[in-house]
């Protein structure tokens, strides 16, 4: 491959991580990114960002992963980050029941925030805990199933699963384009389409936004 | 690379929305710590300078009369270094990232948004280096096109 080949991609997806404080969002994007455990992490302050080019069905898919802070008074905040977000991973702790609880609360600011077509993907952390487990697994499926989400349990410490709930999600945005119920380029979509011929690089990425104020 | 944090935008809805909080409440005679660090943090995202350096003021205004809650004080501490590298103050943006790193050395949101001010100042140090080499190349071509000339007529008076 050459040195530019791994920086190109056909589409840009923006998803957001969202949930309550300390259900490890941080950690299951720092996996994700980095393919390593950050032990320790302190809250985010506001918004942290990550990136990543995975493949699918053959085409290169740069995500932009917006990590959003879980602490009560960044709420409002935050909640500008959803607009245009094409996934959304939201994120309970298997072993606090209080998390699981407050799952309604970060779906309705979801479908409020998001356009129809978001996949929102449930996400249980810390399965690696299962001797702590306080939030049963077939009644978040249930959950889950009831609230038209997908759900997997994941271990940001082990890695488990972590890979295939972005994967996933992503799979499910490039099947939405395909079906002709996500118009790529609409910014309230969340996902860019990169013209094929002349390469994308990183560098492109900012295209969309307003360029840097120079003074 | 990577530096998105530092691109991304404040939508003028929400900028609109937080500004109408603050001066909501600033008529009434008090603003909350919440609603100034929410306009602060709207500011400092926007595509004017202005904002900015007006969402710099707030927050440094926030710091300084912040003296119990430590956690609030590393948010404002972090929107600062936003701001500050926004409109290209990256020596100040630095020095909010190290005071923060003094105190929590491995928090790797800074250690990130550090890495990134550094590589800015690099890059935009060298453009301008690339500039004045530009001229230098731009000068030795026309030295080396007058040389050629000079050649070039050398060899036509040298073949007569």
């Amino acid at each position: 491959m050459s040195s530019s080949g791994q920086y190109s991609y056909s589409y840009i997806f923006k998803y957001i991580i969202i949930g309550d404080m300390g259900v490890g969002k941080s950690c299951l994007l720092h996996q994700f990114t980095e393919q390593k455990f950050m032990p320790d992490c302190p809250h985010t302050i506001g918004v942290e960002f990550g990136t990543r080019i995975i493949e699918v069905h053959g085409e290169k898919i740069k995500l932009q992963i917006w990590d959003t802070a879980g602490q009560e008074r960044f709420r409002a905040v935050t909640r500008s980050y959803y607009r245009g977000a094409a996934g959304a991973l939201m994120v309970y702790d298997i072993t606090r029941r209080s998390t699981y609880n407050h799952l309604s609360s970060w779906l309705t600011d979801t479908k409020n925030l998001t356009n129809p077509n978001t996949v929102i993907f449930l996400i249980g952390n810390k399965m690696d805990l299962e001797g702590s487990r306080d939030v049963r697994y077939d009644e978040a499926k249930k959950f889950a199933e009831e609230n038209d989400l997908i759900f997997v349990e994941a271990s940001a410490m082990t890695g488990e699963n972590v890979e295939q709930a972005f994967l996933e999600t992503a799979k499910k945005i490039y099947q939405n384009i395909k079906d002709g119920k996500l118009n790529a380029n609409m910014t309230e979509s969340g996902v860019q389409h990169k013209e094929r011929g002349g390469p994308a690089s990183l560098g492109d990425s900012s295209s969309s936004d307003k360029p840097n104020c120079s003074c | 690379m990577a530096d998105d944090i530092l691109n991304e935008v404040v939508s003028p809805e929400d900028l609109t929305r937080f500004e109408r909080l603050y001066h909501e409440e600033l008529h009434n005679g008090s603003v909350s710590r919440m609603t100034q660090f929410n306009y602060s943090f709207c500011l400092v995202r926007s595509e004017f300078c202005a904002d900015i350096r007006k969402g710099i003021l707030l927050l440094e205004e926030l710091f300084k009369t912040e003296t119990e809650d430590i956690d609030r004080k590393r948010d404002y501490l972090y929107y600062l270094a936003i701001g500050n590298a926004r409109i290209k103050e990256y020596t100040k943006s630095l020095k909010y990232c190290r005071a923060f790193l003094a105190i929590e050395s491995e928090n790797s949101q800074v250690q990130h948004l550090e890495s990134i001010v550094k590589k800015r100042m690099e890059t935009e140090g060298l453009k301008g280096m690339a500039l004045a080499g530009g001229a230098v190349l731009a000068l030795g071509g026309l030295i080396g096109l007058g040389l050629a000339m000079a050649k070039k007529g050398n060899k036509e008076s040298g073949s007569k």
